[in-house]
């Protein structure tokens, strides 16, 4: 006969599976929404013509090849890599947190994003431009470089704010500042002696922006995120653990050094190349992960894919926003997380004051 | 008696473990043998060395010098989740990161025992730990919401979850180690009685039972083998609580003790002054 525990156990793993259904049926509402409107607006019955059209189901068309080539060339890619840079950043936010142990951490504070953004545009102004991104190696600098300079800035982070296992939220956000400043620095000054047609490339890096979508980009963040979460799933357990402190999670058999390298690593790589396509998008991996905490639950096993479902989600309601809100033009997807992610950060940092580092949420 | 306690002896040995640090050596020599079967209590002042003796008695560290065994196997020959498996280890004060349920709290103690999901089987045990505790009731609470002792009792479940007994001959194991690091300092009088007790309650399945204990009184009452560390060495050891000579404790503890009443079934009761 089952008890209480286990009936709490199995009832929360019922509803965490309904809570990601629901989250996985809104974002494919969004996706439908975000291929439709904008410049073009396409009807339903267009989108999946151009789709059946594209997988050779039905023949081209040759009154609409103007309509077809923006929705398979522009905006189909934009709206996949809108979702998959969502999932990423929100990913990424969930396991900073874990790993930091602090609900304030995520890849824009902690310097993941600005190191990657500074190893990128590296490649770009010394590595010959975006010229050299169209040769076979230049299109794996962009990524390799934003890696080890993510790598370098997020290692120099969590090194400096943790002593003995535990980590110091006011030396992380002072870590973080110093980090982001020197990275940030280093791009502008890439970008002060970059000719014109390079610097435009690294300044939209400084606030994200989808507008340079293509497919190449979508297979590359596609593949980098997918085998990254793939991997970091199998953690879920470890992560939980190590709620509890290092110690704790050691004496559960874990061995949380590894488990801290080998995360850090995969989160990286997926934050590195994402930001080397898109630039550096704050506060998504902030509030996504806060929000599924306060509406669910704590637990790896559901935030890990809800965070993917719910971040995606979210990148792709703010594209719609930042294509709709000043037509012709469009704002920097950045600007609209900032002004969102913020507030939040600086709720939660408050809550957490008041409260003592500990107990937060209630 | 462990001077001459057999290489393949039950229990945990530690053989003439030493732990330096730089200069300094913590752990100078110590060589103890704690009984399966048997509440064995480890005494000392603030800075003896007793947190680093439960570090290297568990695993956490390893000793820069000698050995531990674990019914006569080297502590280092264990892997980690076998070693996970047999022995655990109840902290001062765990304080988790992020809100949980309680019943997810208390289910992390299966986490050795299950690769994703937990079978019915782990769901069972949780749960007559938690009855055990007696936070059954408690269950679908958020942890942080409980007070410090309930919590405690919460963290007890989880570590009795992760060494619990009655399924282990099928495994051809039934050895089980459990540590207590000055689990009582926190919690008022009902509860440091209740988990120590629920503790005692596991030597019948011959668990291996060493704990820190701040409190000489309850260490008397519940111990029935004493190491007493000073400066980093054996200062004292033996099985009745009785026969440890007050010189010796108020040379180690730096205080003046007397007896108080005779010594009665519980052990005695010292009172202490600077």
């Amino acid at each position: 006969m089952p008890g209480d525990a286990a009936r709490v156990t199995s009832s929360a793993r019922h509803s965490d599976a309904s809570a990601l259904l629901l989250l996985a049926a809104l974002l494919v509402v969004a996706l439908v929404v975000s291929c439709a409107v904008g410049a073009f607006t396409f009807s339903p019955a267009r989108m999946a013509s151009y789709l059946a059209q594209a997988m050779g189901l039905t023949s081209p068309s040759e009154t609409d090849a103007l309509g077809r080539n923006v929705f398979l060339q522009l905006r189909l890619p934009r709206v996949l890599l809108s979702a998959l840079t969502g999932a990423v950043l929100g990913v990424s936010g969930t396991i900073m947190q874990g790993l930091f142990r602090n609900p304030i951490v995520e890849p824009g504070l902690a310097g993941t994003s600005a190191g990657a953004a500074l190893g990128a545009s590296l490649v770009f102004v010394l590595g010959g431009g975006t010229s050299a991104l169209s040769a076979p190696l230049g299109s794996l600098a962009v990524p390799l470089m934003a890696f080890a300079g993510a790598f370098g800035a997020t290692m120099l982070v969590y090194r400096v704010s943790s002593t003995f296992g535990k980590v110091n939220v006011f030396t992380l956000l002072l870590a973080g500042i110093a980090v982001n400043a020197v990275c940030g620095a280093g791009t502008g000054f890439l970008s002060y002696i970059a000719r014109d047609p390079q610097a435009r490339n690294i300044t939209f890096w400084n606030l994200g922006t989808f507008t340079t979508a293509d497919w190449r980009g979508v297979l590359v963040v596609a593949v980098s995120f997918v085998v990254c979460f793939v991997l970091t799933l199998r953690d879920a357990k470890a992560l939980n653990a190590l709620m509890l402190g290092e110690d704790e999670a050691a004496l559960l058999g874990m061995n949380p050094q590894r488990l801290i390298i080998r995360l850090l690593v995969l989160n990286t790589i997926m934050v590195a190349t994402a930001t080397a396509m898109v630039g550096v998008i704050a506060f998504v991996g902030l509030v996504v992960p806060h929000v599924l905490r306060m509406v669910k639950s704590s637990d790896y096993g559901f935030l890990l894919p809800g965070s993917a479902l719910l971040g995606a989600l979210m990148m792709v309601v703010v594209d719609v926003v930042a294509r709709l809100i000043i037509p012709p033009a469009e704002l920097p997807v950045g600007i609209i997380t900032a002004v969102v992610g913020a507030p939040v950060f600086l709720w939660i940092l408050l809550r957490q004051q008041r409260r003592g580092s500990a107990g937060y949420y209630g | 008696m462990d001077e001459c306690a057999p290489v393949n002896a039950a229990g945990v040995l530690l053989r003439d473990v030493s732990y330096v640090v730089g200069e300094t050596r913590i752990l100078d020599d110590v060589s103890v043998h704690f009984r399966p079967g048997r509440f064995n209590v480890v005494l000392g002042p603030n800075g003896a060395g007793k947190s680093t003796l439960l570090r290297v008695a568990t695993g956490l560290a390893s000793p820069t010098n000698g050995a531990v065994t674990y019914d006569g196997e080297p502590l280092a020959a264990f892997g980690a989740q076998r070693l996970a498996r047999t022995r655990a280890v109840l902290s001062q004060h765990v304080e988790l990161a992020f809100p949980l349920p309680v019943a997810d709290v208390a289910m992390m103690g299966r986490y050795p025992h299950y690769a994703r999901v937990p079978t019915s089987r782990d769901r069972e045990i949780v749960d007559a730990a938690l009855a055990l505790v007696g936070m059954t009731e408690r269950a679908a609470q958020p942890y942080s919401t409980l007070s410090g002792g309930e919590q405690q009792k919460v963290q007890l479940a989880r570590v009795l979850s992760q060494i619990w007994t009655d399924d282990l001959d099928a495994a051809g194991q039934s050895s089980r180690f459990l540590f207590l690091d000055e689990p009582t300092s926190s919690l008022d009088v009902h509860y440091q009685l209740h988990l120590l007790d629920v503790a005692r309650g596991l030597l019948e399945g011959r668990c291996t039972v060493v704990a820190i204990l701040h409190d000489l009184n309850v260490a008397f009452r519940y111990g029935d083998q004493f190491v007493i560390l000073e400066s980093g060495r054996v200062a004292w050891n033996g099985e009745r609580a009785d026969e440890i000579p007050l010189p010796v404790l108020e040379r180690v503890f730096r205080v003046k003790a007397r007896r108080v009443g005779s010594a009665d079934d519980d052990g005695p009761l010292l009172q202490f002054t600077l």
